[in-house]
């Protein structure tokens, strides 16, 4: 390789280093929390290793780039009716490369009319957002949505 | 954290019986996860985070909510909730230092 | 507490969130997600918790007693600050104002950088919710003079970088990205900052004045921080204010 194109080469890589992959750790010292448990084995023991369905059923709204790491909003709303044979048992909110891939599970009821669950959780760094969503009959629903987090700004 | 301090919100505020209401339950609270550490002694801060949240509705539970130290600080957590007479929605919340509160809210439907 | 209404608050977030290059200007579905948040923004529990405060030392009835004011008269009045206020021979800000209240009402007076003050300052502030911001700098020398000192303030070049506010935030470079923010306008009436503030800072999960959060942006463009409440200070939100006058006061905020 020639001398010029090598260094062409590493300007490129050092002009799109804006994302920064994690939050004050370096990759070796990352500390692990008492929660930790990774995305396939968080979804694992919601499904009992059942394959859960793709559906558009499931609305997952996530921003596209978060403003910021610490407060992203997440809001799941399942087309689905609510009655007392048939309805939405469970909503659970996953970040798929959170030490704890685990934020939220909403056990519902048809008390709730409608099944939706919002809130703001915390992403170390850019992932996938995952809502999977149990039927009263066994079955799984899921949706996921990829979030770009940046860091930067001026504190 | 010293003084809890909740809020919940209904929308919309008027509504009767039939509808289907946003409840909106927000606490302040530091969802430490354990993993930040103290700028000044380097120490790590102890997890302490809201782990789990049961609603109820005249004396019956209608959700329940596993709640991880993901969420963010000062969390918001919003669902729906069908209106069926006038009474009060109760929120009990359980912190991972076993502190358990409780937060209640008046429904009164317009009909 | 007292309902804190949202005319037009929606319009000043959305502006105030972010301005941007094609890049990074958030796209009108993130826009709408971030506005959602403030339906449900957490420092309306800070503002309750400030209204304890306040309940404490005779509430609202007791601070437009000891304004001068009637109560329907307060919250114009309050849309009105920073003031000068003869009795204390400076212009105040609503903080510095409280303080002085706590302390001819016989009570130790909270520091400006406690939670107590922030909260309960905060919440005197949004009892002008919906007010149009009605600062006059022309009321009197000192106004004058404030504004003058403001201007200059934010003018200054200092610090390890010779940076003035000027710097970052002049027409010229609204818009551009700086460490993958924009850089926003804080000098339109669209996004005055002087209404929306004290607001909830995602990034710090806390309530901060509008002083703060100038303190927090010197400590990042290496220059001196100046303190709260200082001559300097209150005349930069002097001059702040006055930039926004006339807009809809619209408080808590929601920034990043």
């Amino acid at each position: 390789m020639k001398r010029r194109d090598f260094l062409k080469g590493l300007s490129l890589s050092a002009v799109t280093a804006v994302v920064i992959p994690t939050v004050g750790f370096a990759a070796d010292e990352k500390p692990k929390g008492a929660n930790a448990l990774a995305y396939k084995d968080a979804l694992a023991a919601i499904t009992g290793g059942k394959t859960p369905e793709l559906s558009d059923k499931v609305s997952l709204k996530v921003p596209e780039i978060a403003e910021n790491g610490a407060v992203v909003p997440v809001t799941v709303e399942v087309d689905y009716p609510m009655t007392d044979s048939d309805y939405v048992k469970a909503i659970h909110i996953f970040a798929a490369k959170n030490g704890n891939s685990r934020c939220i599970d909403a056990h519902l009821s048809p008390a709730n009319g409608k099944a939706m669950l919002s809130t703001r959780v915390k992403l170390g760094e850019t992932q996938e957002v995952v809502a999977v969503v149990e039927l009263s009959n066994g079955n799984f629903l899921i949706s996921s949505q990829s979030v770009k987090v940046t860091i930067g700004g001026c504190g | 954290m010293s003084k809890s301090k909740t809020l919940i919100k209904i929308k919309p505020n008027t509504y009767k019986n039939g509808d289907v209401v946003k409840v909106s339950f927000m606490v302040m609270h530091p969802m430490e996860t354990g993993l930040r550490k103290d700028k000044k002694t380097g120490e790590f801060i102890p997890a302490d985070y809201i782990k789990s949240a049961k609603f109820e509705y005249n004396g019956k539970v209608f959700t329940t909510m596993n709640i991880w130290e993901t969420l963010s600080v000062n969390p918001v957590i919003t669902t729906y909730m069908k209106i069926d007479g006038e009474g009060t929605l109760k929120v009990t919340f359980t912190d991972s230092k076993g502190t358990v509160e409780e937060s209640s809210e008046d429904i009164k439907p317009k009909g | 507490m007292k309902k804190i209404l949202h005319v037009a608050l929606s319009v000043l977030v959305a502006s105030s969130l972010a301005y941007g290059s094609e890049q990074f200007a958030m796209s009108d579905a993130d826009r709408a997600l971030y506005e959602e948040l403030l339906e449900n923004n957490p420092a309306d529990m800070m503002l309750a918790s400030g209204s304890e405060y306040l309940d404490a030392l005779g509430g609202n009835t007791a601070l437009a007693k000891y304004l001068g004011q009637s109560e329907d008269s307060l919250a114009p009045y309050l849309a009105g600050f920073p003031r000068y206020i003869d009795k204390y021979k400076s212009v105040v800000s609503i903080d510095q104002m409280l303080q002085a209240f706590m302390h001819d009402s016989g009570a130790k007076p909270y520091t400006l950088k406690s939670e107590e003050m922030f909260n309960m300052s905060s919440y005197v502030k949004s009892l002008a919710n919906e007010q149009a911001i009605n600062i006059d700098i022309n009321a009197n020398k000192q106004m004058l003079e404030a504004y003058a000192l403001g201007k200059e303030v934010f003018n200054t070049r200092r610090g390890g970088r010779g940076l003035s506010c000027y710097n970052c935030h002049n027409s010229n470079v609204i818009g551009s990205v700086l460490r993958t923010q924009p850089l926003p306008d804080i000098s339109a009436k669209g996004n005055a900052s002087a209404a929306t503030w004290p607001a909830y800072r995602m990034t710090k999960s806390k309530l901060a004045t509008l002083q703060k959060r100038f303190q927090g942006c010197m400590e990042n463009a290496l220059l001196a921080v100046i303190p709260l409440g200082s001559k300097e200070m209150t005349a930069l939100e002097v001059y702040f204010t006055h930039e926004a006058k006339g807009a809809l006061i619209a408080i808590p905020g929601l920034k990043r």
